[in-house]
């Protein structure tokens, strides 16, 4: 299992852009991929769930990934969130 | 319709799911929308509605899953399992929920018609803002074919999409 702690920069947060676009990457990947804010876990890979989070600039999410592919999946969604988030 | 012994025992399902509009105004494609996340489909297959009046209603029966907190958008969860953004005008996450006024919050159960938002669209305009309203279906990959009824004008809950159901058995 590999972990990403990230905290979001993005003024918007995470809205409907950014999540389109993060589905876009997590479903390239067969490993498990979750994201957690506080205590609500939804499923990285529905886009209604991730907009469901609702996270704002300055809010951390902890990302978790399960699979054959966690390590090249983790390492992509680490890229993806400092460059659009 | 005549129910086939599947459908009787409540394991089939519809065929065909018909997603009705929940504004009043001229129904465009999607891939027209400037705005790639939308007309890219980065969010999923739907279509575009250029409204003539401010106001968006639940377009099927189901649950309000998220109202964003800016209020320009809503999704609902329809009976069927479909997943359905409403966003209204491009950018407009930008304005902070001014000209937006939400009537639902999330988890309410609502039924085809049902107001969910109201939006000032001159001053949406005024200030800048595009308020074609895109339509999409989240889940797109649940369905065979999606089927959208472009160029027309369409009234609140005029049939505007068709999306056609995986065989199952």
């Amino acid at each position: 299992m590999k972990e990403i702690r990230y905290i979001v920069k993005d003024k918007l947060g995470i809205h409907a852009r950014p999540a389109g676009l993060l589905v876009k990457q997590t479903s390239k990947f067969n490993s498990k991929i979750m994201i957690k804010k506080d205590t609500k876990e939804i499923d990285a890979k529905s886009i209604l769930g991730v907009m469901s989070l609702g996270v704002r600039c300055g809010e951390e999410i902890l990302v978790t990934f399960e699979g054959t592919d966690e390590a090249v999946a983790s390492e992509t969604i680490r890229d993806f969130f400092i460059n659009y988030l | 319709m005549k129910k086939t012994w599947i459908e009787k025992l409540g394991l089939g399902k519809e065929k065909n799911i018909i997603i009705l509009s929940p504004l009043e105004g001229v129904s465009c494609p999607i891939s027209e929308v400037s705005d790639p996340t939308f007309s890219e489909k980065i969010l999923g297959e739907g279509i575009a509605i250029q409204p003539t009046k401010g106001e968006v209603v639940s377009p099927v029966d189901g649950t309000v899953a998220i109202m964003f907190e800016t209020k320009h958008a809503v999704s609902i969860i329809s009976e069927q399992g479909t997943e359905i953004l409403i966003h209204v005008g491009l950018d407009t996450i930008n304005l902070r929920g001014e000209f937006f006024k939400a009537f639902v919050k999330a988890n309410d159960k609502v039924k085809a018609g049902d107001l969910l938002l109201q939006f000032d669209m001159d001053k949406i305009l005024n200030a800048g803002y595009d308020v074609i309203t895109p339509i999409v279906i989240c889940n797109t990959n649940k369905y065979l074919d999606i089927t959208t009824y472009t160029g027309k004008s369409v009234k609140k809950l005029d049939q505007i999409m068709v999306l056609k159901n995986k065989d199952r058995l």
